[in-house]
C-alpha cells in the first residue's frame, strides 16, 4: 500500500523544502507589508489611507488564485520579468499582507490608551514613543493571530501549483499521474502541510498563553 | 494600458455563466458546512471522551491541510475507487469537510462566549439543562457567531475558484479559457476580479444587515 | 510654578472647562476636588497637554504649554516642544499605566535615558535611589504584573520623580486601589509634600486633601467654584454647591 509513498518520498520531501522556502519568504515579506500598511492606515495622510483601504478591499475580496493568474497572465505584457518563483512569492505576500495588516492594526489599537498617556507624560513622542512603548507591546499581542495567518499562508502556497510552480502539491500531482495512487500520494502531501501547520498552531497556542499581560 | 470595453461586454455572458456555477457552489458549500459544523461541534462537546477526541482530531486535520489538496485527494481518489465524483461534487465535499471544521470552532467559541453566570442564572430560575441551552445560551451564542461566520463565508466564496483546477466551469475557469483564447489578459482578469468583489460586497452587506438585525440593543 | 489663565475646553458642543484660572506656587500642594464629571481630571490633563484646550493659556515655570499666540494667531506648538514641556511635568495616573513589558527598574530608568539622554549608569543610580525612597528596593527586577496595586502606584511615582519634574500632577492615584493599600501610597505623597515638591492633586480623599494641601480648589460643572486654604474651605464653604458637595460626601462616608 505505502510502497508508492516510500518510493517517491525523496521527491515529496524535495517539494516540502520548496514549500517551506516559499512560505518563509512570502511570510517575511507579508509581515513587512502588513506592518507598513497598518501604520499607513493608522497614521498616514488621507491619500495614503485611502490607498491602503483600496488595497485591503481588493485583497480581501479577490481570490488568491485569481491574483496568481493575473500575475502570470498580465505581467508578460508589462515587460516586467521577476521570474515565476519570485512572482508567486510577491503575490502571496501581497495577499496575506492584507490579513497581516489587520492583525497589526488591531494589535496597535489594543495597546491601552493609558500606555500612550504615560509615555507622553514622560516626554516621549513620535518614533521614540512607538519604538519603546507601543511596538513591543503590540508585537506580543499580534503574535498568536500572526501565527494563525502564517498557517493560512502555508496552506495558500499550495495554489501556486495551479499556475505551474513546482512545490509539494505539484510534486504530488506529478507522482499521481505516474503512479495512479492518489490516496497515498495526496495523503503524503497533506501530511507535509499538516506537520508544518500543526507545529505552527501549537506554537501559536503557546504564545497565546505566554503573552497575556495584566494591565 | 487601454482597456477594450467592447471585449468585456461581448464576453459578459460567458462570465455570468461561470458566475452562476460559482454562486451555486458557494451557496451549497456554505449551507453544507453550516450543517456539518453543527454535527462536528456536537461531537466535539459530547460527554463521550472518544467522540470528543475524534472530533478534535478531525478539526485539527482539516484546518491544518490545504483545501486544494483535499480536493485533489477526493477528486482523483474517487476515480481510483471506481466511483468518480464530478469536479463540482469533489469540490463541494472538500469545502464542506474543511469549513465544517472551521464552523464547528466558530460555534464552540460562540457558546463559550456566553458566560457561565448566564447558565447559573437560568438554572437558578428553575430551567433544566436543555432549557437553559435553548432559551438562554443559544440565542446569545448565535449573535456572537454571525461576524466570524461572515468572514468564513467570504473565504469560502473565494475558495470556490480552486475547483477551476479540477475542471469545473466556474468563473475563474472561464476566465482562464478566455485568456488562453484571446490573450486579452487585462480585460479578463479585471472583469473577473470585479465580479468577485461585487459578489463578496453583496454577501457581506447582506450578512452585516443580519448582524444588525440580531444584535442586542445597547 | 503653574499658572492657569481662563482655560476653556469643549468636546464638540459640550463645554467641559469653563474659564478656569488657578495658580500653584513653587513648593505648594494644591488639591482639586469636586464631583465626578466636574472637569477636574480634564483640567489636570490640560496642564501637560494630554488634552487640548481651545481657549486661555497655561504656563509652567513661565513657559507656555502647548500653544503660542492668541486669538486667530493661536497655534499648537510642534510635538517636539510639547514633549519637552511634558518631560518637566510629572504625572501619576489612576490606573498606574506602568509599562508591562519592562521591569520596575527599567520603568523608572527609561525616560531619563531615552528622553533626557542621561547616561545609563547615572539613571540607574537615581532610579535605585528613588525606588528605595518609595520602599521598593527589593523589587527592582520584578515585572509590574507581579506587584500589588499599591506597589505599582509607588513605582509610578518613582517613574515620575526620575525626570526631576518641576511639578507633579496626581490624578486620583488611590481610586483604583484596595482600601488597605491606600495608606502606603498616601504616605509617599506626604513625604514628597514635606520635601517641598510642587504638586497638583485631583483626589476623592477629603481627609488627605485637608491634611497635605496648602490650597484646595473646588470644581463643579467644568467651572472653578471656590478655592482657599483647606481649613477655611471645609469648615466654612461659602457657595451652596460646595456645601451640597461636602454634605453629600459626609453622608456617603457614614454609609
Amino acid at each position: 500500500m505505502l510502497n508508492v509513498l516510500l518510493a517517491n518520498l525523496p521527491l515529496l520531501l524535495k517539494g516540502a523544502v520548496v514549500t517551506l522556502y516559499l512560505s518563509a519568504a512570502s511570510a517575511a515579506l507579508a509581515a513587512v507589508i502588513g506592518v507598513a500598511v497598518a501604520l499607513l492606515q493608522l497614521y498616514g495622510d488621507p491619500v495614503t489611507r485611502a490607498a491602503a483601504h483600496v488595497y485591503l478591499y481588493v485583497m480581501r475580496g479577490v481570490p488568491l488564485l485569481v491574483l496568481l493568474f493575473a500575475m502570470y497572465y498580465m505581467l508578460p505584457y508589462t515587460g516586467i520579468d521577476v521570474g515565476a518563483t519570485a512572482g508567486g512569492i510577491i503575490v502571496i505576500a501581497l495577499y496575506f499582507g492584507a490579513f497581516m495588516a489587520e492583525v497589526f492594526r488591531a494589535a496597535i489599537l489594543s495597546v491601552p490608551r493609558g500606555q500612550w498617556d504615560a509615555a507622553r507624560a514622560l516626554g516621549m513622542y513620535g518614533r521614540l514613543l512607538m519604538l519603546i512603548v507601543v511596538v513591543p507591546q503590540a508585537l506580543r499581542i499580534a503574535g498568536p493571530p500572526f501565527v494563525n495567518t502564517c498557517i493560512m499562508l502555508v496552506k495558500g502556497t499550495s495554489l501556486v501549483s495551479i499556475v505551474g510552480l513546482w512545490e509539494v502539491t505539484m510534486a504530488g500531482r506529478q507522482i499521481v499521474e505516474r503512479t495512479l495512487a492518489p490516496f497515498q500520494v495526496f495523503g503524503g502531501v497533506a501530511a507535509v502541510y499538516f506537520v508544518i501547520c500543526y507545529c505552527l498552531s501549537r506554537y501559536g497556542r503557546w504564545l497565546e498563553k505566554r503573552v497575556s499581560y495584566v494591565h | 494600458m487601454k482597456l477594450d470595453f467592447n471585449f468585456i461586454l461581448r464576453n459578459l455572458p460567458t462570465f455570468l455563466e461561470g458566475a452562476v456555477v460559482t454562486l451555486e457552489l458557494s451557496a451549497l458549500a456554505i449551507l453544507c458546512s453550516l450543517v456539518w459544523g453543527l454535527v462536528v461541534v456536537t461531537a466535539r462537546t459530547a460527554p463521550s471522551r472518544a467522540l470528543a477526541l475524534a472530533a478534535t482530531g478531525y478539526i485539527e486535520l482539516v484546518r491544518n491541510t490545504p483545501v486544494l489538496v483535499q480536493m485533489l485527494f477526493i477528486y482523483f481518489g474517487s476515480a481510483v475507487l471506481g466511483a468518480p465524483l464530478s469536479g463540482f461534487a469533489a469540490g463541494l465535499l472538500a469545502m464542506t469537510l474543511q469549513n465544517g471544521g472551521y464552523m464547528a470552532e466558530i460555534y464552540r467559541a460562540g457558546i463559550e462566549a456566553v458566560s457561565q453566570r448566564q447558565v447559573e442564572a437560568g438554572m437558578a430560575l428553575g430551567m433544566r439543562r436543555h432549557e437553559v441551552m435553548s432559551i438562554v445560551v443559544l440565542p446569545q451564542a448565535i449573535r456572537k457567531v454571525v461576524p466570524p461566520f461572515t468572514n468564513q463565508a467570504i473565504v469560502m466564496i473565494k475558495d470556490t475558484s480552486l475547483v477551476s483546477s479540477i475542471s469545473v466551469a466556474e468563473m475563474t475557469f472561464h476566465a482562464k479559457l478566455l485568456t488562453d483564447r484571446t490573450a486579452a489578459a487585462y480585460e479578463v482578469f479585471l472583469t473577473l476580479a470585479a465580479l468577485y468583489l461585487a459578489i463578496n460586497a453583496i454577501v457581506s452587506a447582506a450578512l452585516r444587515l443580519l448582524e444588525r438585525r440580531v444584535a442586542i440593543p445597547t | 510654578m503653574v499658572a492657569v489663565r481662563g482655560v476653556s475646553k469643549w468636546f464638540g458642543a459640550h463645554q467641559v472647562l469653563k474659564d478656569v484660572s488657578l495658580d500653584v506656587a513653587a513648593g505648594e500642594v494644591v488639591a482639586v476636588i469636586g464631583p465626578s464629571g466636574s472637569g477636574k481630571t480634564t483640567l489636570l490633563r490640560c496642564v501637560n497637554l494630554l488634552e487640548d484646550f481651545q481657549q486661555g493659556e497655561i504656563r509652567v515655570d513661565g513657559e507656555a504649554v502647548g500653544y503660542a499666540g492668541a486669538g486667530a494667531a493661536r497655534r499648537r506648538l510642534p510635538e517636539r516642544v510639547i514633549a519637552r514641556t511634558r518631560s518637566q511635568v510629572g504625572m501619576v495616573f489612576q490606573s498606574f499605566n506602568l509599562f508591562p513589558h519592562m521591569t520596575v527598574l527599567k520603568n523608572v530608568m527609561v525616560a531619563p535615558v531615552r528622553v533626557k539622554k542621561m547616561p545609563e549608569a547615572e539613571a540607574r543610580a537615581s532610579a535605585v535611589r528613588l525606588l528605595e525612597r518609595v520602599g521598593l528596593a527589593d523589587k527592582l527586577d520584578a515585572y509590574p504584573a507581579r506587584l500589588s496595586g499599591g506597589q505599582q502606584q509607588r513605582v509610578a511615582i518613582a517613574r515620575a520623580l526620575a525626570m526631576q519634574p518641576k511639578v507633579i500632577l496626581l490624578d486620583e492615584i488611590t481610586s483604583a486601589l484596595d482600601p488597605e493599600l491606600v495608606g502606603e501610597v498616601l504616605a509617599v505623597i506626604r513625604q514628597l509634600a514635606r520635601d517641598g515638591m510642587t504638586m497638583m492633586i485631583v483626589t476623592h480623599e477629603m481627609q488627605f486633601a485637608r491634611e497635605v494641601a496648602q490650597k484646595v480648589v473646588f470644581m463643579d460643572g467644568g467651572a472653578m467654584i471656590e478655592q482657599g486654604p483647606p481649613r477655611a474651605l471645609f469648615a466654612d464653604p461659602r457657595t451652596e454647591r460646595l456645601q451640597a458637595f461636602l454634605k453629600r460626601f459626609r453622608e456617603g462616608y457614614q454609609l
